[in-house]
């Protein structure tokens, strides 16, 4: 009996453990289950994340050349070094051991990757760019050494310009996408994208589209094999309008001479610029692998101001290139007629108060041709008080001396000539007469940018089409090069009269070839007409005051030119920061027109002419005691 | 001693069901630790010793055995302490004795003997039910060979010994107020031992267990690799030798304590089945084997082996696919591990004994 009570406790104590087993198995059987067919996609995403790496493969960017094929932006290849926090064991560890290695600050390294925190683990991290070969050797034998498995070392194509700062400000640079950048552009963290100039306003062409190469990596960070490469796309070729020895000349001049200024050459027919210069200027190689701190520090507060790009952001009084606004702006109201002789004293009253001409003696009997090329200042306070200020601000419109150029570069700032209007918006006050005549020889509240001057002269030089200035000529969408078509000029087309521009550009011919100012720019046979200009920085009276400090208070001279004469090829401007007079900028243009000449004719490339003799010319105030030469 | 008739009364499925669960064993090693190189040849010598050891267990009948379990229980514990000074050190701990050719792990053996001792002490009682000095001394006898084998340290081979204990007295007749009894004490004690008894390392595996997240990169890391590889693996796995965890270490000792993970990987829900399936017929064929014995010792020394190999599993395979804390648990038959094989084969040797001599007197 008690065997078999024995043997029944067994069985029943055998059979809850049978239970429980089966139990268990079941428990197991579910969780497996649960793992492998509901949640199996979120784990297979997470293993795939485990063992696999995507690098992005940088697109390089397009090539830009200049309107003869010379190369002017290209690419290399740097090294960029990466931490790929998926791998990473012990971050800190993995930066001191980088930065030990690679003898960079650890502060900066831990700085960058504490900024991209946020940033999916798998993503790589660049921490130096453009990291030298010892550099890259040092962290590849310490890879090898398992040591570093979280660290990868990529090479990606980089911006050079070859040239330096040639052209800075018109190319512009590349950088980091910023935040919001990378909602326009498209583009995710730490892609490059042009930041400035021509590479931003073109980034679309150029940037190309990143390719990408998964990879398999084992647990150690080690690449096993690749899965897939989509190779990327280079960015589209460019050609930019300028032409590269006229760009060189105009920056050769300028740095030959010692000056700052800007420059800009235009094709007159169809707005191609042909150089674009702003000094001075910056290297933007400095910008290709990511600024560093101080150097973006020391360009910011250069008081020099490197990074403004004075042809559209820079705005200065136009002086008496803006006679060439009024004679063409009477000529064609009808007003005057190219031989109307206007008499000049030395001066003239107007509104009760004496405004002198800068020659003592007075030019006698002018008439139009003999007033642009002698810059007389009575003929031309005598024709703005004739067509009063609404009508000059009209023509300096209509010729694209006022407003924006509508070039293909970013920032430009409006080129202000006033009028009543104008004047009662902004300041509440009427127009009083007077300021009307020293409006009449450039003088008072205009301030106008090197790109609007340059536009005036090629409408001038086209007998009244204005044209929008234009940097891209063709671009290669990987057909072969097509032309950028020309836009239609979006201006009201107007014709100026034969004997508006005959008189204009004879006056201004005979400022070159005769008696003028500008002879500087005189080449035999090549008929240039010019006009110099000088800007104010201060007032006379301000002047005095600020004698003695160390502001350069120098004048700044202006030359806008055209030429030939009669059929042009070329205008444009140059602008002379400190120049005193047009002098130095007469004697760049003719550099840069003689350097395109020789080039046009397969002649070899004249070299720089010497510096202008400056005889210490008395310079005489043009008005005096206007309310609006005091620098307000 | 062996008569011929014996023969027929080997339970050639449950053999076939071992070694079947060995060879998937074997072809996951292979997959692991890529090929055919050392730790697998090693594994293949291992299972040739072991068939030769279940042979032998075979040989005597258990109850002569069992009459010698004293003098097995005395040669173990000299072994066991043997280790504890002149055993090699590997990873931390003291566990191996290096024969030259083979690293011997006794505690391996600990658990087939063990049980031997209690089936001998408990089975051979006249009495039709145990009373609290057997249980005392049954206790005293796990006890001792534990508290060893957690000094080398091996917490988890030392804890395989517990469940020889608690089925023999189970099933031999422990009152079930102490199962209550013993089941309030763990609760109440578990905050206390978490704080007081356990290791750094080991409250932290416990810690992560709870929270994988928060530490992913250390000993939660396997945790969430382990459910990253199960999970991966889909109903019809990635395919042999092509899985992505396993193959590329992204999962440590893969051929060791995850070998399950590495199955549940690359032949996925339906590979699992088919293990689960063998572990699962292979524990209640030997379960009937505690039934069908001709006596009580036959069924403790069955139920004894069975536990200790039982407990392992589900422990292995839950932790496998990341649902308990990670411990130096052992998948009993498919991990790599010579002693082990060696000693769950002999352990099998033992319930097919028992099984076998149903009929004999």
């Amino acid at each position: 009996m008690a065997i078999a009570e024995d043997r029944r406790r067994l069985d029943i104590r055998l059979t809850v453990l049978q239970v429980s087993i089966a139990v268990a198995f079941g428990l197991l059987v579910c969780g497996f289950w649960f793992f492998q067919v509901v949640q199996h996609p979120k784990f297979k995403e997470m293993a795939e994340n485990n063992h696999q790496r995507t690098l992005t493969l940088r697109a390089p960017r397009g090539i830009i050349y200049d309107r003869t094929g010379r190369l002017l932006v290209e690419n290399r290849n740097s090294f960029n070094i990466s931490i790929v926090r998926k791998h990473t064991k012990d971050i800190d560890r993995t930066i001191r051991v980088l930065a030990q290695v690679t003898g960079v600050e650890e502060k900066m390294v831990r700085d960058i990757v504490d900024r991209n925190r946020r940033e999916p683990s798998y993503r790589p991290i660049v921490v130096l760019t453009d990291a030298t070969l010892a550099q890259v050797a040092a962290v590849t034998a310490r890879r090898l050494d398992f040591e570093l498995p979280d660290v990868i070392v990529q090479e990606v194509p980089t911006r050079r310009y070859p040239d330096q700062s040639m052209a800075a400000h018109l190319i512009g640079y590349v950088g980091e996408a910023s935040e919001d950048q990378m909602a326009s552009d498209h583009v995710t963290t730490g892609s490059i994208v042009g930041q400035f100039g021509i590479e931003r306003v073109y980034n679309k062409l150029l940037m190309g589209e990143d390719g990408a190469r998964r990879v398999v990596v084992n647990s150690v960070g080690r690449e096993i094999r690749s899965l897939e490469e989509l190779p990327p796309v280079q960015g589209r070729r460019v050609q930019l309008s300028i032409n590269y020895a006229m760009q060189k000349a105009a920056e050769d001049a300028f740095h030959g001479y010692g000056y700052w200024g800007s420059a800009i050459v235009l094709e007159p027919k169809t707005g191609d610029v042909l150089a674009l210069t702003s000094l001075p200027a910056f290297d933007p190689n400095a910008f290709a692998t990511g600024i560093d701190r101080a150097t973006w520090n020391a360009l910011n507060t250069d008081k020099l101001r490197p990074l403004q790009n004075r042809a559209i952001q820079g705005r200065y009084s136009p002086g008496s290139t803006f006679k060439i606004v009024v004679a063409t702006a009477a000529l064609e109201e009808g007003l005057i007629t190219p031989e109307r002789q206007i008499f000049c004293p030395g001066g003239g009253t107007f509104y009760g108060r004496f405004f002198q001409c800068h020659k003592a003696g007075g030019h006698g009997y002018v008439a139009m041709r003999e007033a642009i090329e002698k810059s007389c200042n009575t003929y031309f306070y005598t024709v703005g008080n004739m067509l009063g200020v609404d009508r000059m601000h009209k023509w300096s419109e209509r010729l694209g001396l006022a407003l924006k150029s509508g070039i293909d570069l970013p920032n430009e700032v409006e080129s202000i000539v006033p009028s009543t209007e104008w004047k009662l918006k902004r300041n509440g006050e009427r127009w009083y007469p007077g300021e009307t005549i020293s409006v009449a020889i450039g003088q008072g509240q205009l301030s106008v940018t090197p790109m609007s001057m340059a536009v005036m002269m090629a409408t001038v030089a086209n007998g009244g089409t204005r044209v929008v200035p234009r940097l891209v000529t063709a671009v290669d969408e990987g057909k072969g090069w097509q032309p950028v078509e020309q836009q239609p000029s979006p201006f009201a087309p107007f014709v100026l009269k034969p004997e508006t521009l005959s008189a204009v550009r004879d006056g201004l011919w005979l400022a070159v070839n005769g008696a003028g100012t500008a002879g500087r720019a005189r080449i035999a046979g090549r008929d240039v007409a010019g006009k110099t200009g000088t800007a104010q920085v201060i007032s006379l009276q301000g002047k005095e005051r600020a004698r003695g400090s160390k502001v350069d208070l120098r004048d700044h001279g202006w030359f806008v030119f055209m030429v030939p004469k009669d059929k042009p090829e070329l205008a444009g401007v140059i602008f002379v920061e400190h120049g005193e007079h047009g002098y130095y900028g007469a004697t760049i243009a003719k550099h840069i027109i003689q350097t395109y000449f020789a080039q046009r004719d397969g002649l070899p490339l004249p070299p720089l002419p010497p510096p202008p003799v400056t005889s210490p010319a008395p310079v005489r105030a043009a008005v005096v005691a206007t309310p609006v030469a005091e620098g307000r | 001693m062996f008569e011929r008739r014996l023969y027929f009364h080997i339970d050639w499925l449950l053999i076939g069901a071992v070694l079947a669960i060995c060879a998937m064993g074997l072809a996951m090693i292979y997959s692991t630790t890529g090929g055919a190189g050392r730790v697998y040849w090693t594994q293949v010598y291992a299972l040739g010793l072991g068939l030769f050891a279940m042979a032998v267990c075979l040989l005597f009948d258990y109850r002569s055995l069992a009459d010698k379990s004293h003098w097995l229980y005395l040669a173990m514990i000299a072994a066991l302490i043997g280790v504890l000074f002149f055993g090699s050190v590997r990873g931390g701990s003291r566990r191996w004795i290096d024969l030259g050719f083979f690293n011997l792990q006794p505690s391996e053996f600990a658990k087939a003997t063990l049980a031997l001792m209690l089936a001998k002490m408990l089975g051979e009682s006249r009495r039709p039910a145990v009373t609290n000095n057997d249980l005392l001394i049954a206790a005293g006898l796990t006890a001792l060979p534990l508290l060893i084998i957690a000094r080398q340290p091996d917490l988890g081979t030392a804890v395989t010994l517990l469940p020889i204990l608690l089925v023999i007295a189970f099933v031999a007749g422990m009152p079930m107020k102490y199962i209550y009894a013993m089941a309030l004490v763990a609760v109440l004690a578990a905050p206390i031992g978490y704080k007081f008894a356990l290791q750094d390392y080991q409250r932290e595996r416990i810690s992560t267990f709870l929270d994988p997240a928060q530490d992913a990169r250390g000993a939660g890391y396997q945790q969430i690799q382990a459910r990253i590889t199960v999970g991966s693996g889909g109903v019809w796995g990635k395919g042999f030798l092509k899985g992505t965890q396993g193959q590329l270490r992204f999962l440590p000792v893969a051929h060791n304590d995850f070998i399950f993970s590495v199955l549940a990987e690359e032949q996925g829900l339906v590979g699992v089945l088919v293990a689960l399936g063998l572990y699962l017929f292979v524990i209640l064929r030997a379960l009937d084997a505690a039934r069908l014995a001709k006596d009580r010792l036959g069924a403790y020394l069955v139920l004894g082996v069975l536990s200790s190999f039982t407990f392992q599993v589900i422990y292995n395979i839950t932790m496998s696919a990341g649902l308990a804390p990670v411990k130096g648990l052992t998948l009993p038959l498919m991990s790599y591990g010579g002693s082990s094989l060696i000693a769950t084969l002999a352990g099998f040797g033992l319930i097919l004994n028992v099984r076998m001599r149903r009929f004999t007197n």
